[in-house]
């Protein structure tokens, strides 16, 4: 039973250094994690602990470490003498929380290194025009897009656009070369 | 059908019918001039010193003055502002309006030969519209590594979209977004070869 808690205590702890860390939550403190989890532990060794565990998984999410990395990197480190290693729950418990959030931890790591901002979205809606104020108009189709477009945090900006079926032809053919040139890149496996 | 639309539909305005008849009195080096610069005036450029060097010169009644630059500039800006029109129908539609051959040739001259320039008409008279695209450039780049992430090797797109109200718009599009936006872009078109089908079966009927 003791294991069991202690598991879920540094998996708790775990899901919060990654909550500050990664996921911009900065409501849970150090100081709150040590009073929801270790009230037992004096401040030294809750901050050893702490630290420990946060140095632990920067190098995993910095490395991107995939699950035999992981095992190699964890066997490690609870075979280290002294202070430095990991007992082996807490390796179990890094295991287990690494395989849940690697691929959200990855995007968010990403995400802090793009500047511009991102496509979040897009609406269209097909027209056709029939009269203007200033007399006839041609009956042609007008495509009207609504791009979301936003950094990280901050609120986005909409940029509304008018496309011809012209213009809608251009962008699709650049847009086919541009996944030729993604294609040559990335290997599908 | 939509090869033969005539300028101006149905009926021309009374300033174009009009020209005809005051057209009789001019010669052709004042017409060119005029023309030249009711044309100027279309695109928004100053032509009040060149009118009114026609004016005074005395080579043109007042009145005929002012039908000729009139019904020129309803004439000119219309034509100008249909990208459609093809020059042997609006040959036929000056024609049709009993304006004499060498006129003919000078209006449908200018109209046409400033097709470049009439992108810029277009804007000055056409009625509100959204921005366009007038450029889009894009770049795929693979992140190697990073101040967060050792070994990223994630590609990602960068897209530089210049408008026509001059703004740019430069934004990350992640992969997966791209896919999106490009099923959404043939979607789109798919949507507008429907519609142009659909109105081309209503003329039929």
């Amino acid at each position: 039973m003791a294991d069991a808690d202690s598991q879920r205590c540094v998996s708790a702890l775990l899901n919060g250094i990654t909550q500050r860390l990664y996921y911009g939550n900065t409501e849970i403190t150090e100081e709150f994690l040590k009073n929801e989890l270790y009230p037992e532990m004096t401040q030294d060794e809750f901050r050893a602990l702490h630290d420990k565990m946060r140095s632990l998984l920067k190098s995993i999410a910095s490395a991107d470490m995939d699950q035999a990395q992981l095992e190699a990197f964890l066997t490690a480190q609870t075979r280290k003498q002294g202070g430095g290693g990991v007992t082996p729950e807490q390796a179990g418990a890094l295991g287990r929380f690494w395989k849940a959030h690697r691929t959200r931890v990855r995007e968010s790591l990403l995400a802090q290194s793009r500047w511009e901002p991102g496509l979040r979205g897009l609406k269209w809606r097909v027209d056709l025009h029939t009269s203007a104020s200033r007399g006839q108009v041609s009956n042609s189709p007008v495509a009207l897009v609504e791009l979301e477009l936003g950094r990280p945090g901050e609120s986005s900006e909409f940029v509304s656009l008018e496309f011809d079926e012209q213009k809608v032809n251009l962008v699709l053919k650049k847009m086919a070369e541009l996944q030729e040139s993604i294609d040559s890149v990335v290997h599908r496996s | 059908m939509a090869d033969s639309v005539s300028l101006f539909g149905g009926r021309a305005p009374a300033e174009v019918q009009q020209l005809q008849k005051h057209l009789r009195t001019l010669d052709r080096d004042t017409f060119t001039q005029m023309l030249s610069a009711v044309l100027k005036a279309v695109d928004g450029l100053d032509c009040r010193e060149s009118l009114r060097l026609i004016s005074e010169s005395g080579l043109v009644s007042e009145e005929s003055f002012n039908h000729v630059v009139a019904g020129l500039y309803t004439l000119l800006k219309e034509a100008l502002c249909l990208p459609s029109l093809k020059q042997e129908v609006f040959n036929e539609d000056l024609r049709a309006l009993r304006i004499s051959e060498e006129f003919i040739t000078d209006v449908s001259s200018a109209v046409f030969g400033n097709r470049q320039s009439s992108i810029h008409i277009t804007d000055t008279h056409r009625g509100p519209t959204l921005a366009k695209i007038q450029d889009f450039k894009w770049r795929v780049d693979v992140a190697i590594s990073t101040s967060s992430l050792s070994r990223a090797l994630q590609p990602s797109i960068l897209m530089q979209m210049k408008l026509s109200d001059g703004r740019l718009h430069r934004f990350e599009v992640p992969v997966v977004k791209f896919q999106e936006l490009r099923y959404n872009v043939s979607l789109i078109l798919k949507e507008m070869n429907d519609i142009e089908k659909r109105s081309i079966l209503k003329i039929q009927d």
